[in-house]
């Protein structure tokens, strides 16, 4: 099963994709595509790990290369976030670009019985950025259109609230 | 007249000529899409009524982000808003688009 969660910044969409994954049965593996390179990204890291703690969920670090990266077969994987992903892929030294991203959820796509992917809402604060900017905007919103068009459910965090627009929540 | 709205490179337009069997001529010849960039506006009123006129409106949301710090920007950005607000209540039928998906907030299908 593949499901979609998006939504703004502290929208909730984390806790509501850590709770889906914990329905399941079985291990559970986190992806964290962060990569820490700052004192703010370090409390972000440390704050999502103690949300996790007690989960059971195994992290696998995978900042970039999503496609090369060994994922177990039949995982129950939460991959945590897209745009994080893909902003490595284009912007950091190691990236290799959108494809890289596509490759490597197509990859775990086939890997995993069920993966959850957390992309953010982004979209809605203006549509007049730099270049940059509106490339990744463009990849990344393709990106969760191919994830939203293949996936059994897609919901949008609110609040910390699921609005479910497709699909079913367990 | 259908309204749609939904965040930047959502799939609006996708959506809304798929769901009505429209091709490009159809479309250009019977919706009006980016309508947020009509602004700003001293007359929101008669450019909703104006644009009602059309069989679909498509807007992209742009009004969540932070409260811009330039002034024009700010006029923008509240005008984009009530010209969203304006042309749905004029519509018989409102849809948001997200990721390729519509979700349907006013009337009925297409």
């Amino acid at each position: 099963m593949l499901s979609l969660i998006i939504g703004g910044a502290g929208s909730g969409k984390s806790a509501l994709a850590e709770a889906l994954c914990c329905k399941l049965e079985g291990p559970r593996l986190y992806i964290a595509t962060m990569q820490a390179a700052d004192g703010e990204s370090m409390k972000r890291i440390e704050k999502h790990r103690r949300q996790r703690e007690g989960l059971r969920f195994d992290t696998l670090e995978c900042p970039h290369s999503l496609d090369r990266a060994e994922i177990p077969q039949g995982a129950n994987a939460l991959l945590e976030d897209l745009s994080n992903l893909l902003a490595n892929e284009l912007f950091s030294p190691k990236g290799s670009g959108a494809d890289a991203v596509r490759r490597g959820l197509q990859k775990a796509c086939e890997r995993c019985a069920n993966l959850t992917v957390v992309t953010n809402e982004v979209f809605s604060g203006g549509a007049d950025y730099g270049e940059g900017t509106m490339q990744f905007l463009q990849e990344l919103a393709a990106l969760n259109r191919e994830l939203a068009a293949e996936a059994d459910l897609v919901a949008e965090a609110v609040c910390g609230l699921p609005n479910v627009l497709k699909g079913a929540l367990p | 007249m259908i309204f749609i709205t939904g965040p930047l490179y959502a799939g609006k337009e996708e959506y809304i000529r798929q769901a009505l069997g429209w091709g490009a001529e159809d479309f250009s010849a019977n919706a009006v899409r980016d309508v947020h960039t009509l602004v700003p506006c001293d007359h929101l009123e008669k450019l909703a009524d104006e644009l009602a006129g059309k069989k679909v409106v498509i807007a992209t949301e742009v009004g969540c982000g932070v409260v811009p710090v330039d002034p024009a920007e700010r006029r923008r950005r509240e005008d984009a808003g009530r010209l969203s607000c304006l042309l749905a209540a004029r519509a018989e039928t409102v849809i948001r688009v997200c990721c390729g998906i519509p979700q349907l907030l006013k009337g009925e299908w297409p």
